[in-house]
């Protein structure tokens, strides 16, 4: 979808990681706050919002939007694993495209680290999953992809290698980031960590955390209005599709689903945006595990087919290369809790596209790409650029 | 199946998906749909087609062998199983004669495994119920170690 006049007016976060001390709701609470602050408003301005997590209770959103005040604005939840949380901020942005408010606000939270001390005792499944498929974890899935492609394209580990190392030195960089190493992390030592499924071992794959963010989009009226100290960013265009049937699909197992989910919903970001992969100054995709950023690049379109090894090896996605991906550290460094990833995505992109990324700035970073898949079925694309 | 009581029953975790033969020695089979007009194989079972949208799919049985598309090598247990499983499993996807991808666990050793290599169905014992039933779920191993078994 197309948007004419949509700008993030607000960004917060709260570092992800390990909050054993802290509850669902402060988290929240916390980012959400940090939003309406960064956007100078209070929940008196905001129309409508969006609440995004995975495996919490029901209502839990809207009795967390208690926290910012009673007003009466509707209220919904939205749920689509990994993307959850861009999928949030797509619907606070069609709420003030389709003209039903002027700002809208959505925000994302999660405590993983309850989810997956569940799931040691038994599978981490909802009711209305298969049992037969849930002996599986996520690595899995995604090594299976991996051996594909090196098996097709002669790919060696330490491209995933590199790829990890470049996200934990972003993260380093990042005080929002779940893992921040103290030293420079070197593709050797990823490698070294212990092998969670073949090829990929621990330090490919990303953490298991707690956190949440908020973001906050407005019509630009409203956004001048305030008169915000940052520089304007508008989101051009969101993009949400699942998956298209071909034969041999596999539908059952936790599956990374098709490829060519991730290139057909990027190109319709891109037409209806109007912008193309050769504009993009930034990106930040659901490196959950290392090889599926190496094939982003080409579903992407930021290389061609074949040439996301070459890409790896000359370093063009490090920050201070041709198209940093991932300057916040990604889901690897980052962190990924589920529910709020996809606004630290808006949160990293807003702060870099503003200039205010510091250390981690990229020179000049005019068009950003947000991109998420979840739970194998759905793929979410969302361009931002600095006005 | 080495080292299941023979005697007991087996169930399987989920039902509809493969079936239990009752010999030991035979290989199970998949339970599918096929489309009664376009003739498209799906697994699991389905009660419409995705590709022509017909609703007269007839159930069939698919299998047991298929070709090795991908695999890897897990290093930590399976959910919902117990720390016994700790040495790890393989994981894969077959494809299937009739056209359907499965992804399923894998019986074998790190190594045993290679892309494009033949691979047949057989059940794996997780677990006995308090009834003393054993509980299998369906995965595919190498069909050369399956003719020396």
């Amino acid at each position: 979808m197309r948007f004419d006049d949509v700008f993030v007016l607000g960004v917060g976060m709260v570092r992800f990681g390990v909050h054993k001390q802290r509850s669902i709701l402060e988290l929240a609470r916390e980012a959400g706050f940090a939003a309406l602050d960064d956007a100078g408003i209070t929940l008196r301005d905001v129309g409508e919002a969006f609440t995004g997590y995975m495996q919490a209770a029901p209502m839990l959103g809207t009795r967390i939007m208690k926290e910012f005040g009673l007003t009466g604005l509707p209220v919904s939840h939205v749920e689509n694993a990994s993307a959850t949380g861009l999928v949030a901020f797509r619907e606070a942005c069609r709420a003030v495209q389709s003209g039903a408010c002027d700002v809208a606000m959505a925000l994302g939270f999660e405590k993983m680290t309850e989810l997956a001390a569940a799931g040691r005792e038994r599978a981490p499944r909802a009711p209305g999953h298969a049992a037969i498929d849930s002996v599986i974890m996520p690595a899995a899935y995604f090594a299976l992809w991996a051996q594909r492609r090196m098996h097709e394209r002669g790919t060696q580990p330490w491209h995933f290698a590199e790829i990890a190392a470049k996200n934990w030195n972003h993260g380093a960089l990042n005080p929002n980031a779940h893992r921040q190493a103290e030293k420079t992390i070197t593709p050797e030592q990823v490698l070294a960590s212990p092998i969670i499924a073949d090829p990929l071992t621990a330090m490919m794959c990303c953490p298991v955390d707690d956190g949440a963010a908020c973001a906050i989009v407005a019509r630009g009226a409203v956004a001048r209005r305030l008169g915000s100290a940052h520089a304007p960013v508008r989101v051009l265009a969101s993009a949400l599709q699942s998956e298209r049937y071909t034969p041999g699909h596999t539908f059952l197992g936790p599956v990374v689903g098709p490829a060519s989910m991730t290139r057909d919903t990027a190109r319709e970001a891109y037409e209806q945006a109007g912008v193309g992969p050769e504009d993009l100054s930034i990106a930040y995709v659901h490196d959950a595990f290392a090889n599926e950023e190496l094939e982003y690049y080409e579903l992407l379109g930021v290389c061609a087919p074949g040439e996301a090894e070459k890409v790896v090896e000359e370093g063009q996605t490090k920050l201070g290369g041709r198209i940093p991906f991932n300057s916040d550290g990604g889901l690897i460094a980052r962190g990924h809790p589920g529910g709020p990833t996809g606004l630290a995505q808006i949160h990293e992109s807003v702060t870099q596209l503003r200039g205010e990324a510091g250390r981690r700035q990229v020179p000049g970073a005019r068009v950003a790409l947000a991109h998420l898949v979840g739970g194998g079925s759905v793929c979410t694309v969302d361009l931002l650029r600095r006005e | 199946m080495s080292g299941s009581p023979s005697g007991a029953r087996r169930v399987p975790i989920e039902a509809g998906f493969f079936t239990i033969p009752e010999d030991r020695g035979e290989a199970p089979k998949l339970l599918a749909s096929r489309c009664g007009r376009c003739g498209e194989v799906y697994f699991p079972r389905r009660i419409s087609c995705i590709q022509c949208y017909a609703r007269e799919l007839e159930p069939i049985e698919i299998g047991p062998r298929g070709t090795l598309y991908t695999h890897t090598y897990v290093h930590v247990p399976m959910f919902g199983t117990s720390e016994r499983d700790a040495k790890g499993y393989g994981v894969g996807q077959v494809d299937l004669p009739e056209g359907p991808r499965v992804q399923a666990v894998l019986s074998g050793a790190r190594g045993d495994f290679q892309i494009g290599m033949p691979m047949e169905l057989e059940l794996e014992a997780l677990r006995e119920t308090p009834e003393g039933d054993e509980v299998v779920i369906m995965r595919f191993r190498p069909l050369a170690a399956a003719a020396r078994a």
